[in-house]
Formats: C-alpha cells, sequence, structure tokens
C-alpha cells in the first residue's frame, strides 16, 4: 500500500454574494497517494479549481480540511507543493532563463547549481535559444512551458495544476501533455491536475475524480486502467481509450445536460 | 526619405517659418501719425534677432550671473527636487500600496494635501527654508511626490495576485516577494508618472526662483528681473532656455524607462 500525501476531509467552501451564501463545494473527501497522478474534472463552477485552492491553502475552507503529509493545511503553501496557475504567472521583467531560476533564488541555491539546473530544464522543456528572451516575445505554449519548468526546476514533491493548458490550442495541449508525462515519468511527482477537459484527464490520470455541478460533490472517482508509460498521440486511438472516455463522459454527462 | 527623416524635415520647416515670420511680423510699421508704432509691437514679443542678441550677452562674462549659470541652478534644484519627490514617494506608494490598514489611515491627509494648490506653500517654504537652493527643492518635492506617490501607490495595489501566489509557492519570503514582483510590477506605472514628475518639477523650481530673488538665482529669477525692466528679449531667452531643458530631461527619462521596461513588448519593437 502507498504512502498517502494529501487527505480531503468533507471540504466545503461557500461564497457570500451579493449577501447570499453560494456553496461552491460542498464536502468533497479523497486521498491522493505518493506519486499518483490525479485528475480532477467537472463542469465549469463546479469548485474544482477552488478544491486546489483549498490544498494548496490559498483558500481556506469553511468546513473540513486538507492534510498534507499528515499535517493540516493552514494559510500558507507548504514547502514541499509546487502550483501552476492557468493564468500566466510567468514575471513578464524577467528573462526565460532567470524566470526559471527565480525559485531556486528564492531557496538560496547556489549561483554555479542554479545555472546548471536551469540550463537542464531549458533543454527539457525545448526552450534552447530563448534563455534571454523576454515571456512578451514566446507564445501562450511557450511561456506556459517556462511556468511549468519554473515550478518543476525547484523539485516539488506535489504538484497542483489548476487548468494549465485550459488557454492553449489543442496541438500545443497534446505536445505539453506528452512532455509532461515524460517529465512526470522520470520523477514521479505526486499530481493533482484540474481540467474540465476529459481527454486531457484520461491521457494523463491515474484516477479520475469527477464533480458534480454546483455545489461541487466528488461524483464517483474513477481508475483510469491505461497501462504506461503512455504515447498521448496513439493512446487516443486504443480501444481503451474509447472505452474509458465513453464511460466516464456518459456519468459526466449527466452533470451537462442538467445545467442546460 | 524615410517617415523619420520626413518628420525632423517637418519640424525643422515649421521652426524656420514660425522664427521668420516672427522677425518679419514684428518688423512692419504701422501707417500712423504717431512714428515709431509697430503693428505687432516687438516691445512685447521680442524679435528672434534681439532674443539671439541677449542671448549673447547673458552667455557672455559682461554679466554678474551669466545664463549657463542661471540655467545649471535651475537645472540643479530640479533634479535634486525630482529625485528625493521620486525615491520618497515611489517608497511611500509602496508601503501605502501594500497595507490596507495604513493606507485607509492616510488618506484623508493625502487627498487634503494633494488637493492643496502648491504655490500657496510658496511664501510658507520660502520662510522656512530662505531664498536658496533647499526651498526650490522642497517646492518641486512637494508636487513630484504626490504624482509618483499616486502612480505607484495604483501599481503596488494592482499587481497581479496569482504573481504573488506562485512566487511564494517557489519559495519567496515577503521581502524576496517585494524585491522580484511587486517592485518590478509596480515601476511600469512609477514610470509612467516620471515625465510629467520632471514637468512639474519645473514648474515647482521657476515658481521659487520668481520668489527667490538673487540668491536663488535660476531662471526664473531672470524672468521676474526682466518684468522689472521690461525686457520681452531676456524673458525669452529664460523661456527658451527652460524649453531646452525640459525637453531633455524627458528624453533623460525615456532613455531610462527604456531600459529598465525593456520587458516590455512597447520597448521591445522599436529598437
Amino acid at each position: 500500500m502507498k504512502r498517502s500525501r494529501i487527505i480531503a476531509r468533507d471540504l466545503t467552501k461557500t461564497f457570500r454574494d451579493d449577501g447570499r451564501e453560494v456553496a461552491a463545494v460542498q464536502g468533497a473527501s479523497f486521498e491522493i497517494f505518493d506519486g499518483e497522478f490525479v485528475a480532477i474534472v467537472g463542469p465549469s463552477g463546479c469548485g474544482k479549481s477552488t478544491i486546489l485552492n483549498m490544498i494548496g491553502g490559498l483558500v481556506t475552507p469553511t468546513a473540513g480540511g486538507v492534510d498534507i503529509d499528515g499535517v493540516p493545511v493552514a494559510g500558507r503553501a507548504p514547502r514541499q507543493v509546487g502550483y501552476v496557475f492557468q493564468k500566466d504567472t510567468v514575471f513578464p521583467w524577467r528573462t526565460v532563463a532567470r524566470n526559471i531560476a527565480v525559485g531556486l533564488e528564492y531557496r538560496g541555491v547556489a549561483r554555479a547549481e542554479q545555472e546548471r539546473r536551469v540550463r537542464e530544464a531549458i533543454g527539457l522543456a525545448g526552450l534552447a535559444g530563448f534563455e534571454e528572451a523576454f515571456p512578451a516575445t514566446l507564445s501562450g505554449g511557450m511561456r506556459q512551458r517556462v511556468a511549468l519548468m519554473r515550478t518543476l526546476v525547484v523539485e516539488p514533491e506535489i504538484l497542483l495544476m489548476d487548468e494549465p493548458f485550459g488557454a492553449l490550442d489543442t496541438h500545443t495541449k497534446i505536445n505539453l501533455h506528452a512532455e509532461l508525462l515524460a517529465l512526470w515519468e522520470s520523477r514521479h511527482q505526486t499530481v493533482v491536475f484540474v481540467t474540465h477537459d476529459l481527454s486531457e484527464a484520461i491521457t494523463l490520470a491515474d484516477r479520475i475524480v469527477v464533480m458534480t455541478r454546483r455545489p461541487g460533490r466528488v461524483k464517483m472517482i474513477h481508475a483510469v486502467e491505461l497501462p504506461r508509460p503512455r504515447d498521448v498521440i496513439k493512446l487516443r486511438e486504443t480501444d481503451a481509450y474509447a472505452h474509458e472516455y465513453s464511460a466516464l463522459w456518459h456519468v459526466l454527462g449527466e452533470e451537462f445536460a442538467e445545467r442546460a | 526619405m524615410s517617415a523619420r527623416t520626413a518628420v525632423w524635415a517637418w519640424r525643422l520647416a515649421i521652426l524656420v517659418v514660425l522664427l521668420v515670420a516672427w522677425e518679419w511680423l514684428t518688423g512692419i510699421k504701422t501707417i500712423s501719425r504717431t512714428p515709431g508704432l509697430y503693428w505687432i509691437d516687438p516691445f512685447f514679443i521680442s524679435r528672434p534677432s534681439l532674443i539671439a542678441k541677449r542671448f549673447a550677452h547673458l552667455a557672455s562674462d559682461q554679466v554678474r550671473l551669466s545664463i549657463w549659470q542661471m540655467a545649471l541652478s535651475t537645472v540643479q534644484s530640479t533634479l535634486w527636487g525630482f529625485l528625493v519627490g521620486v525615491s520618497t514617494g515611489f517608497v511611500a506608494g509602496l508601503v501605502l500600496g501594500r497595507n490596507d490598514r495604513l493606507a485607509s489611515i492616510f488618506d484623508p491627509y493625502i487627498i487634503a494635501f494633494n488637493s492643496l494648490p502648491r504655490i500657496a506653500l510658496v511664501p510658507l517654504i520660502t520662510m522656512i527654508f530662505g531664498f536658496g537652493l533647499l526651498a526650490k527643492i522642497v517646492l518641486a518635492w512637494t508636487i513630484v511626490f504626490f504624482i509618483v506617490f499616486f502612480n505607484t501607490f495604483q501599481g503596488a495595489r494592482s499587481v497581479d495576485a496569482d504573481l504573488i501566489h506562485s512566487a511564494r509557492f517557489l519559495g519567496g519570503s515577503d521581502r524576496q516577494i517585494m524585491r522580484t514582483v511587486i517592485v518590478p510590477s509596480a515601476l511600469a506605472w512609477t514610470f509612467a508618472s516620471l515625465t510629467p514628475s520632471i514637468s512639474f518639477a519645473l514648474i515647482g523650481v521657476v515658481v521659487g526662483e520668481f520668489l527667490g530673488g538673487e540668491s536663488g538665482g535660476g531662471l526664473g529669477y531672470l524672468i521676474i528681473q526682466s518684468l522689472g525692466t521690461l525686457n520681452a528679449a531676456d524673458m525669452m531667452v529664460a523661456l527658451i532656455a527652460l524649453g531646452v531643458i525640459g525637453i531633455a530631461m524627458a528624453l533623460g527619462i525615456k532613455q531610462i524607462e527604456k531600459r529598465l521596461l525593456r520587458w516590455r513588448p512597447e520597448y521591445r519593437s522599436r529598437t
């Protein structure tokens, strides 16, 4: 049995909107184990990002709580957690190389070691030649690669990702899936990946937490039975993938349908 | 001819036309029984040739206080007022911009002081700081401080919260986040206020010089002195000198801005 890393107990979050209490998340519970890649999917507005923010300590739950490695998350982000935002959070005033180095700089890593790790990350992300470029000159996909490498370079054991590829076109997205999986295969971080894209979730995850519409509850937790390592392109043509997709689509479809 | 040369050619042409028209129009005598009346009287607006002559005189060592000394005094006080105003305004803007409690405590005082016409302070500042350089610097400072303060304040408030969160997840302490996220982000706003700041610093200094008398020196003094002697040519010399100083300072700021904000797309495309 693998070590448990993240435990969400009865996570509930209500927001005050126009004087009314609106429940975004209602009693969500799940457990995530070491080295697992878990996706959280659900219709938009189901509070899946709120769940991720509660895991990361950005949002305080109204009720319930999250333990990371047995320690309750309170306010500040735990040190072993890395977070990749949907929005572009690359620092526009820093070059690609200095962006990737920033976490190492914060942690007081020696200059030479910083340079070595940044060079390695730039190679891995296919950003060679863009070390001295400012983000404004890069495409959205390249900027998100920088954001990803900047987070990975400090070697977080737990990686929280909030629709990191949501703003990218399909082609770029699939390339980044392949790169992310390759990186993950080598380190096996524990990943929590929020998305509304079912095929993205199936391609990447070991298990998928399916949310209901607002107020978000855990509808089911589904184990993806696809072998690893996965080839993100060929995978989509397999019967196993089609099987997974239609099973989940059926469940998720109920949630989308009721919205209309 | 490239577009840039064409623009410069036009600028030059306009200058030449203006100068020639000025010289020519102020030379036309009116047909009148009273002799010596001008159609447009150079007594009030002088003439380019006269201004050039007065400039040569003021620039020579025949005068007690040369135009160079006066310009230097004006530039010095402006730069000091600007530097002190920008640095204090920037720090105050950052501190209050990132601290809601302090901001709400100081809010009424800032609004009250800022809505005070700064010119009304001139006599008081003169009373306290005398007629010299210091009074002019203080006056420029009271103006520049607020311009920079308000811009930096806005800039510090509008730092993208996700950038700060993301820095925190990367292990940044509050100090590190201030240095690597908030300051560079606010700087773009601060720079937007620097060009108006230098103009207002110059205004403050010149007003200070109006009152300051000879000990403060400066081009403002030359203007007031020329008013006493009804000498439009000297006034024009001072005005033109002020114009040149203003342009030079604004260009200097643009250069610094281009360097510090080189990450912004608008500065990259034009290099």
